[in-house]
C-alpha cells in the first residue's frame, strides 16, 4: 500500500460529465511529494472539478485517483480521507463553531485524538496563520481573510499530506488577498504537497514549482512557471496568458 | 339551579374545577411528550433520508439505503395524509383486536401523537437542512466526517436554529389536536369537558370554560417558547473582529433590542 517513492497523487484518465456537459475529458496528472502545483485556466475549464474529484466531493465517471499508489475513489469518509485536505473559495467554516472548535472537531471525531491534544494542535496552527487571538470568534464575526486563514488552520489541524486549494482568494477583497497568499507561501516552506487552483498569476509565477494550464476539460500545458509564463508553447496558453497578464 | 350564564360558570367551576385541571394536565403531558419524541423522530428520519447514495457503493448497500428511504417516505406520506383521530382509532383498536395488546389509553396517546408529529417534524427538519449552505456539508466531508457526524455536529445545530419557530408551532398544534384523543377515552381536557357537559346538559357554558383553558395553555406556551427561541438564537451583542469591506475594522456593536 505504501509507495513512498512514487507520486503522492496520481490521476489516471479522469473523466467527469455533468449531464451533457463534458467537464473533464481524460486527465492524467502525477504530483510528486512536496510539490506545489498551480492549476490555471479560464472559468469552466474544469480546474475546480478536478480538485473536487481528488477530494471525492464529486464522483468521477471514469478513471482513477491514486493516493500513494492506492485507489481512493471508493473509500468511505474517514481518516484516510482526511489525508487530503481542502480549502474552499467560500471558506466554509462551520458556522455553529468558534475558530478553535472548527479546528478541533475533525481531530476528535475523525482522528480520535484527545480533546487536550486536539486543542494544542489547533492552537499551534491558528498561531501559524495569525488567528490565535481570534480563536473564540465565530465565523460571522470574522472578515473574509480571517475566515480563510482559520479555514487553512482547520485543514492543517488534520495533518494532511496533500492540501487542495480551490480558488482560495477569489471571494476576497483585494487588500485581503495578500494575507492569505502569504500564509500559503509559509506552508510551501514546510514541504506540504499543494494543488492550488488560482487566478493570481503573480502568485503562481513565484510560489509554484509547477504550473498546469487547463482548458475545456484537458491539460493543455504543464511546466515550471519560469518557462510556462515566459515561453508558452500552446496557442491557447498564449492567448489565456496574454489576457490574464495584461491587467 | 343558577339562572345566569355566570352563575352556571361558577357552579361548573366549583363542581368540576379539579376535573378541568386534571384534564389540562393530561393535555399538556401529551403535547410535551408527543412534541419532544416527535422532534427526535423527525431528526432521525431527516438524517436517514439525507444519506448520500454513492453510485460507487456496493449494490446491496445501495439497495438497503434505497429501501429505507422509500419506507421513510411512505411513513411521512401516510401519517400526514390521514387524520390523527383515525390513526388513534386504528392503533388503539388494532392493537387490541389483532395483537391482543391492551395498551393503556395514555400510552396509545403518546404513541399516536409522537409518530404523527414525527412525520411533520421530518419534513420541517429536512427544510432546515436544505437551508444550511451546501459548503458546510462539503467542508464536513473534506475533513473526513461521516454523514452522521457531519449532521449531528455541523448541519443540524445550524438547521435547528432556523426551524425553531416551526417546531414551536407543532407544539401549539399538539396542545389543541390532542383533543381528538377523546375517541379512545384519553382523559384530556376535551374528554373531561364532555363528561362535565353531559351531567347538566350545559354544553355552551362548559365548552366556554374549555376554550378559555385551551387558550391559556397555548398562549402561555407560545410566550415561553418565544423566550427560549430568543435565548437560543445567540447573544444579543457581539464583537466584529474584521470586516470584508473595511480592512482595519474592529467594530463593537450591540444588536438593537426588538420591540
Amino acid at each position: 500500500m505504501k509507495q513512498e517513492t512514487g507520486p503522492i497523487i496520481e490521476i489516471q484518465g479522469l473523466k467527469k460529465n455533468f449531464g451533457p456537459n463534458r467537464v473533464l475529458m481524460g486527465i492524467d496528472l502525477a504530483v510528486p511529494r512536496g510539490q506545489v502545483a498551480c492549476l490555471i485556466g479560464p472559468s469552466g475549464s474544469g480546474k475546480s472539478t478536478l480538485l473536487r474529484c481528488i477530494n471525492l466531493l464529486e464522483t468521477s465517471d471514469e478513471g482513477r485517483v491514486l493516493f500513494k499508489g492506492q485507489d481512493i475513489t471508493q473509500i468511505p469518509p474517514g481518516p484516510l480521507h482526511a489525508k487530503i485536505g481542502m480549502v474552499f473559495q467560500q471558506f466554509n467554516l462551520f458556522g455553529n463553531l468558534s475558530a478553535l472548535e472548527n479546528c478541533v472537531l475533525g481531530q476528535v471525531k475523525v482522528l480520535g485524538r484527545s480533546r487536550a491534544q486536539s486543542e494544542e494542535t489547533a492552537r499551534k496552527y491558528l498561531e501559524r496563520v495569525g488567528m490565535l487571538p481570534y480563536r473564540d470568534a465565530r465565523p460571522e464575526q470574522l472578515s473574509g481573510g480571517q475566515k480563510q486563514r482559520a479555514a487553512i488552520a482547520r485543514a492543517l489541524s488534520m495533518d494532511p499530506e496533500v492540501l487542495l486549494f480551490d480558488e482560495p482568494t477569489s471571494a476576497l477583497d483585494p487588500e485581503m488577498v495578500d494575507e492569505v497568499l502569504s500564509v500559503i507561501r509559509t506552508l510551501k516552506d514546510g514541504g506540504l504537497t499543494m494543488l492550488i487552483v488560482t487566478h493570481e498569476m503573480a502568485f503562481a509565477r513565484d510560489a509554484a514549482d509547477r504550473v498546469v494550464f487547463m482548458d475545456e476539460g484537458l491539460l493543455v500545458e504543464d511546466g515550471p512557471p519560469a518557462s510556462l509564463f515566459t515561453h508558452p508553447q500552446n496557442p491557447r496558453t498564449q492567448a489565456f496568458l496574454s489576457r490574464s497578464l495584461r491587467g | 339551579m343558577p339562572t345566569t350564564f355566570f352563575g352556571w360558570i361558577q357552579l361548573l367551576l366549583d363542581k368540576y374545577g379539579s376535573l378541568f385541571l386534571q384534564g389540562a394536565g393530561t393535555t399538556m403531558l401529551i403535547a410535551v411528550v408527543g412534541t419532544v419524541l416527535g422532534f427526535a423522530i423527525g431528526l432521525l428520519v431527516a438524517i436517514l433520508r439525507t444519506i448520500p447514495l454513492k453510485p460507487a457503493a456496493p449494490a446491496l448497500q445501495r439497495g438497503l439505503i434505497k429501501g429505507l428511504k422509500i419506507l421513510l417516505a411512505a411513513y411521512i406520506e401516510v401519517f400526514r395524509g390521514t387524520p390523527m383521530i383515525v390513526q388513534a382509532m386504528v392503533v388503539y383498536y388494532g392493537a387490541l383486536q389483532y395483537l391482543q395488546l391492551d395498551i393503556p389509553a395514555l400510552g396509545a396517546a403518546f404513541l399516536v401523537v409522537s409518530v404523527n408529529t414525527g412525520a411533520y417534524m421530518a419534513e420541517i427538519v429536512r427544510g432546515g437542512i436544505l437551508s444550511v449552505d451546501k459548503g458546510q456539508k462539503e467542508a464536513a466531508i473534506a475533513i473526513g466526517l461521516t454523514h452522521w457526524q457531519g449532521m449531528t455536529s455541523v448541519i443540524l445545530p445550524q438547521a435547528i436554529r432556523s426551524i425553531l419557530p416551526a417546531v414551536a408551532n407543532e407544539f401549539v398544534v399538539n396542545i389543541k389536536d390532542s383533543s381528538v384523543l377523546n375517541v379512545i377515552s384519553v382523559t384530556e381536557v376535551y374528554f373531561m369537558s364532555k363528561s362535565a357537559a353531559g351531567t347538566y346538559l350545559k354544553y355552551f357554558e362548559v365548552f366556554f370554560i374549555t376554550a378559555v383553558i385551551y387558550f391559556i395553555l397555548t398562549f402561555t406556551a407560545t410566550r415561553l417558547l418565544r423566550l427560549l427561541e430568543k435565548k437560543l438564537s445567540g447573544r444579543d451583542s457581539y464583537t466584529v473582529y474584521g470586516s470584508q469591506s473595511d480592512h482595519a475594522a474592529h467594530i463593537t456593536y450591540a444588536r438593537e433590542e426588538a420591540p
